[in-house]
């Protein structure tokens, strides 16, 4: 069982050959691909970070942005509204101011009409008058 | 009688026999060499250098399949050294110990996984090249150089320091370590190796089928856990060589 001969030296010798072949087969290649990989990862993980930052940055731009615009539209909305009132008063006034001529002229009118209204019932009431008296009374009478 | 009969019925069809200590000799010049140890080892060799060179030969950044599962593999073996060894200099030892872990592990699983018996040798048989004891003693004595090399090439001549320090009165102790680590590193290896194969065979020579089942199952942890060990106690004895006891 335990008889030592070449074997053993042998062994040793090809051992440290097989040692340097998968070094130069397996240990060296494969170790690079993984060394380069942990590269990779590792400067895609810094460019994440760069991203998310600028993403973030972005984003921040544009909540500016739309802060910026919502005050803008505010003052717009409060400016419309206040030219609107504006209007309206002006436009209510005209149609006041309209409405009392209007009114001025039409009671004007009447008056008018009144006045000639009643120099005609007067007119008609002094014939019909004489013509009563006629009537009754003897048209010599009269004369 | 008729019971009698089915044994050695059975017993003229060798399902397993066991074989301790025999092997298929060469002769290189006037050296022996165990054949067989050769022959499997050169199987795992190939296994292990077709996986990395499918692996390696179309790298992905995005891997899948094969690159996928070796890389997986590379990851567990860096992690197992970087924890033994530290965050600063464990690259260095990345391949020495990652190829310690492979060679033993795919020797044990080959062992214990590939019924080996069908392929007839002259003498002997295929088995984990991990089963004999000249392959273990080989990678422990590695070991022991790697950890002399690493602590005489970080700190020079003043790694012996360590022998006499914090006191002298643990020389007898620190020098006894330096051969007590190979040592319990081979034959830990080597017995647990053996001592599955014998039980393996020992029980199918008993009871056929089955029943040795569940102890090749414990067969193929017991040798994930000792390739798993040995990487794990090189690159611990790879630490203490390295480490800064002052400054």
């Amino acid at each position: 069982m335990f008889d030592f001969d070449a074997t053993l030296p042998l062994m040793a010798v090809q051992f440290l050959l097989l040692t340097a072949l998968l070094n130069a087969v397996f240990y060296k290649p494969l170790m690079k691909v993984l060394d380069e990989r942990e590269d990779f990862l590792r400067s895609g993980d810094t460019g994440s970070k760069d991203k998310l930052a600028k993403a973030e940055s972005i984003v921040k731009e544009y909540e500016k942005q739309i802060a910026e615009a919502r005050r803008e539209s505010q003052n717009s909305i409060q400016k419309a509204q206040a030219e609107a009132k504006e209007i309206t008063a002006t436009n209510i006034a005209a149609a006041q101011q309209e409405v009392q001529s209007q009114r001025e002229a039409a009671t004007q009118e009447i008056e008018q009409q009144k006045a000639t209204a009643f120099a005609t019932l007067e007119q008609q009431v002094d014939s019909l008058s004489r013509q009563i008296l006629e009537k009754i009374l003897d048209p010599e009478l009269i004369k | 009688m008729e019971i009698l009969g089915a044994l050695t019925f059975l017993n003229t069809y060798t399902l397993a026999e066991l074989e301790v200590g025999e092997h298929f000799l060469w002769k290189i010049g006037n050296f022996t060499v165990h054949g067989q140890v050769f022959l499997n080892s050169w199987i795992v060799i190939g296994l292990l250098v077709i996986a990395s060179l499918a692996a390696t030969r179309n790298l992905q950044k995005i891997p899948s399949g094969i690159q996928n599962f070796m890389e997986f593999v590379l990851e567990f073996i860096r992690d197992l050294v970087r924890n033994q060894i530290g965050e600063k200099e464990y690259r260095d030892w990345v391949p020495f110990i990652g190829t310690l872990f492979l060679f033993i592990f795919v020797s044990n699983w080959s062992g214990a996984l590939v019924p080996w018996k069908l392929i007839e040798l002259p003498s002997g048989e295929l088995a984990a090249p991990t089963n004999d004891i000249n392959t273990t003693v080989a990678l422990a004595l590695l070991t022991s150089l790697a950890y002399f090399y690493a602590g005489l090439k970080k700190k020079g001549l003043s790694y012996f320091k360590h022998y006499i320090e914090p006191t002298p009165v643990l020389l007898p102790i620190a020098i006894l370590e330096d051969f007590t680590k190979p040592l319990s590193l081979s034959f830990r290896l080597f017995g647990n190796i053996l001592a599955d194969e014998l039980v393996v065979a020992v029980l199918v020579l008993l009871v056929p089928l089955f029943i040795p089942l569940p102890v090749m199952a414990l067969g193929l942890f017991t040798s994930a856990i000792q390739a798993l060990v040995f990487a794990t106690l090189a690159g611990a004895y790879i630490h203490e060589a390295l480490e800064d006891h002052h400054d």
